[in-house]
């Protein structure tokens, strides 16, 4: 028993940190309970909640099946080609980010210096570079492409960078023994590595962007969401409940069209 | 259906052996893609020429932002603290959520296909509203204030947490769960000692890259009301104190990127 | 004892595993059942613990007929009989310690099953069972750390500590190397020999099962063809088991073996 007991004993001990980790996460929780109340929450607040079920439940046929410059379908639309316009952008753009990043191509502090950059570009919310295209081009889905195109930018160099980095170089060798130029080596050794992996992060972003536009609206740069917070301020629920479902089912439909082509590209 | 309208081209080989080829797609889609390029520049105005013309007009307020406006950072902080606030707890109570959730959405732990197929729907649903249409529809229900912005955190927290995780559990050894079985433990116990401790690393580590996303959200929420810095940004810039936005924007990249430090620290641990 | 009579056992999808099984074993024999892939070597011994189900006659354990238990009557059944399975069932993830504890669990009071935590004396009689198979210095060793046989240890080593009175042992050696697999078969003979508990082993390898089994059960297409000592079983009557002779055998085994990935 004495060898059962020395062993118990030798048991690696982690509770203090076990400890030490549960009471900080415990005090954040408190600590953040402050965020909660539900002092501004009266009795119209259900009455809107329920208005609101009712208007998702009812929807402004109408709105929904017309085809006027103001109806779901043309602005669902248009979202679309905002997010689709702005994940060009973003990936035009991003691409020779995402050479300047990669460790393996570039000297270490200019690697670094991009990713900073980068980091800053990631923070900045996209409403806020909303507000800044505005002024660049006015208000309009101009605006709305090339906000979603910069907001992309982050995500799709980071991934780019993924990609870059796990190029496969024995090939590069293989052909530099065949006596390929640079040129060659670029055209039919890195690029048919690379053009599928990208394609398939870029669809990937084009499907978030998906979301992206259609919040865009709320500072003036087109799409689906103007519309809807104007409906939602002048409590106009049935309209709400239209521009939503043409939304969801659209988001979806999209998703599910990206999952499709993402898997072909991945197995060829 | 394509391969019916362009026969494969036949390639004889001087053996005498035919070889057959598909044609390629490519043309196909370039030309889809032109098209829809082509379409997309008419229906958002895409303008090249206005955006070499006014770019500067960026750089100028970018220009205008910097220096950021020190003085201003005192009043900065019951908004920033809000703004976290509002992610910790939307994103703690989201993962916590997620767990059931996912459990329910598991072919493999639930048998009942109904409610399988219920909660994944439920949950694809959530994951599809942006958050800033569930934050603003929630500033309707709860009043404007933080409490609509952790509402709106929690619901995109569970069905991203969740989603991640029911794939996870989808996707684990069943074997444990087997020999779980046959120790004499209910599908629940079974569940908790056989599949938790395979799913918790992951879990716990997409909960963290979450709440990290989550912050960089909540920043915005405020833009429609749901408390934080957002509501800040929103009033400096219709002051035109673009000095402020700036201070703001330095304090959200720096708090954002401690936070990301910490988190990832904690996630390479986990993994 | 374990007593099947004339037990039936029919998949949801129409395929008849086993038919008319008759046999009874007694308390701390070493049997191993040996037959072709999916011959229900595998559905006879999960009947004995109700992992499956039959669907005719009866078994029984100590005299309970297992088939009419319920819920938690079945929970308290497969307490008293371990399992051993091929690709030894741990969670690979934690401690070797803490895949011995699991044995413990179903016990435990509400708060500790959500904590986790074991009280000190469970944590000795897991070391305890540890030292019997002899992996006691691997405790705090993460699973996926240890080699296949030290694993099927491990899984030996969380059977032995719920003290069961019968071990079942799905192919215990079938994903190990004949160095590795002697000294688990080694173990599984000492625990039956020293604690006097029943092992019934499904098994692949005919010469570890007749070195090492007190008696040899064949299983063909679901049904017992041969069941007596070890020391009798001669070629003729592996030839038997395994289906040698009429041409069309091998067909029959491919068939087998396709059923075998129907049922599974």
């Amino acid at each position: 028993m004495t060898t059962l007991e020395k062993q118990l004993l030798a048991a690696p001990n982690n509770r203090r940190y076990r400890v030490t980790v549960t009471a900080i996460v415990l005090l954040l929780l408190a600590w953040s309970l402050a965020a909660v109340s539900f002092k501004d929450m009266n009795e119209s607040g259900w009455n809107i909640a329920v208005r609101i079920l009712s208007g998702i439940t009812h929807p402004d046929l109408d709105l929904l099946l017309n085809v006027s410059e103001q109806s779901v379908p043309y602005l669902l639309l248009q979202t679309v080609a905002i997010a689709f316009m702005g994940t060009i952008v973003g990936a035009v753009v991003s691409v020779p980010l995402a050479f300047l990043a990669a460790s393996n191509i570039v000297p270490k502090p200019a690697a670094w210096l991009t990713r900073l950059l980068l980091i800053a570009i990631r923070t900045i919310p996209a409403l806020v570079y909303g507000l800044m295209f505005i002024r660049v081009s006015g208000p309009g889905p101009f605006a709305g492409v090339l906000t979603v195109g910069i907001t992309s930018i982050g995500m799709l160099t980071k991934l780019y960078v993924d990609a870059i980095e796990e190029l496969d170089v024995r090939v590069l060798e293989s052909m530099t023994s065949i006596g390929c130029t640079t040129f060659e080596k670029v055209r039919f050794g890195i690029i048919p590595q690379l053009l599928s992996l990208f394609l398939s992060v870029t669809i990937y972003r084009f499907d978030m962007n998906m979301r992206e536009a259609s919040i865009l609206g709320l500072v003036g740069a087109g799409g689906i969401g103007a519309p809807l917070i104007f409906a939602m301020n002048s409590y106009k629920w049935n309209q709400v409940g239209s521009i939503l479902i043409g939304l969801v089912i659209l988001i979806l439909l999209i998703e599910w069209i990206s999952n499709k082509l993402r898997a072909r590209l991945v197995q060829g | 259906m394509y391969d019916k309208i362009f026969p494969p081209k036949r390639i004889v080989l001087p053996s005498g052996k035919t070889v057959l080829q598909r044609r390629t797609r490519v043309p196909l889609i370039v030309l889809l893609l032109a098209a829809a390029v082509a379409w997309s520049v008419q229906l958002t105005e895409f303008n090249l020429h206005m955006l070499v013309t006014r770019i500067g007009e960026f750089f100028k307020f970018i220009g205008d932002m910097t220096p950021p406006r020190w003085d201003y950072l005192p009043h900065l902080w019951r908004a920033l603290a809000a703004t976290l606030q509002m992610s910790l707890l939307g994103s703690m109570l989201g993962s916590l959520l997620a767990l059931p959730m996912a459990v329910a959405a598991s072919t493999n732990i639930i048998r009942n296909r109904a409610l399988v197929s219920l909660a994944k729907i439920v949950l694809s649903l959530l994951r599809t509203l942006p958050t800033l249409v569930t934050a603003l529809i929630a500033t309707f229900v709860f009043g404007l204030g933080p409490m609509a912005g952790v509402v709106a955190i929690m619901l995109f927290t569970v069905s991203y947490v969740g989603k991640l995780l029911y794939e996870q559990i989808e996707n684990i050894d069943m074997g444990p769960f087997e020999a779980m079985e046959s120790i004499g433990m209910t599908r629940l116990e079974a569940f908790r000692y056989a599949v938790i401790p395979q799913v918790l690393p992951s879990y716990l580590s997409t909960s963290l890259f979450c709440f990290e996303g989550n912050v960089r959200y909540a920043s915005i929420l405020g833009y429609v009301g749901a408390g934080g810095v957002g509501l800040l940004i929103n009033e400096n810039i219709g002051w035109r104190d673009y000095g402020g936005v700036g201070m703001i924007i330095t304090a959200l990249i720096v708090t954002v990127y401690v936070i990301e430090t910490v988190s990832e620290h904690f996630r390479k641990k986990l993994i | 004892m374990i007593a099947f009579i004339n037990v039936d056992k029919t998949y949801a999808n129409g395929t008849a595993a086993l038919s008319q099984i008759n046999l009874k074993i007694g308390k701390g024999e070493f049997v191993a059942v040996i037959g072709l892939s999916g011959a229900g070597k595998s559905t006879l011994i999960r009947c004995i613990n109700r992992m499956h189900d039959i669907t005719g006659g009866q078994l029984n354990v100590d005299g309970i007929d297992v088939s009419k238990l319920r819920g938690k009557q079945v929970r308290r059944l497969r307490r008293r009989i371990g399992m051993i399975f091929q690709s030894f069932n741990l969670v690979t993830r934690t401690s070797v310690i803490n895949n011995v504890l699991v044995s413990f669990a179903p016990d435990l009071p509400m708060w500790r099953k959500l904590t986790g935590i074991y009280t000190r004396d469970q944590k000795l009689k897991a070391l305890e069972a540890l030292e019997k198979v002899g992996i006691l210095d691997k405790a705090f060793v993460r699973v996926d750390q240890l080699s296949g046989g030290q694993q099927q240890r491990v899984a030996l080593a969380r059977t032995l500590a719920q003290s069961p009175d019968i071990i079942l042992a799905d192919e215990p050696i079938a994903s190990l190397d004949p160095v590795t697999s002697k000294m688990v078969m080694d173990d599984f003979k000492r625990i039956n020999q020293d604690m006097n508990i029943t092992v019934i082993m499904n098994i692949h390898h005919v010469e570890v099962a007749l070195d090492y089994a007190d008696r040899i059960i064949g299983v063909r297409k679901g049904a017992v063809v041969f069941d007596g000592p070890s020391g009798k079983v001669t070629q003729e009557i592996l030839d038997y088991i395994y289906g040698g002779g009429g041409p069309n055998d091998e067909a029959a085994a491919s068939l087998e073996e396709e059923r075998s990935t129907h049922v599974r």
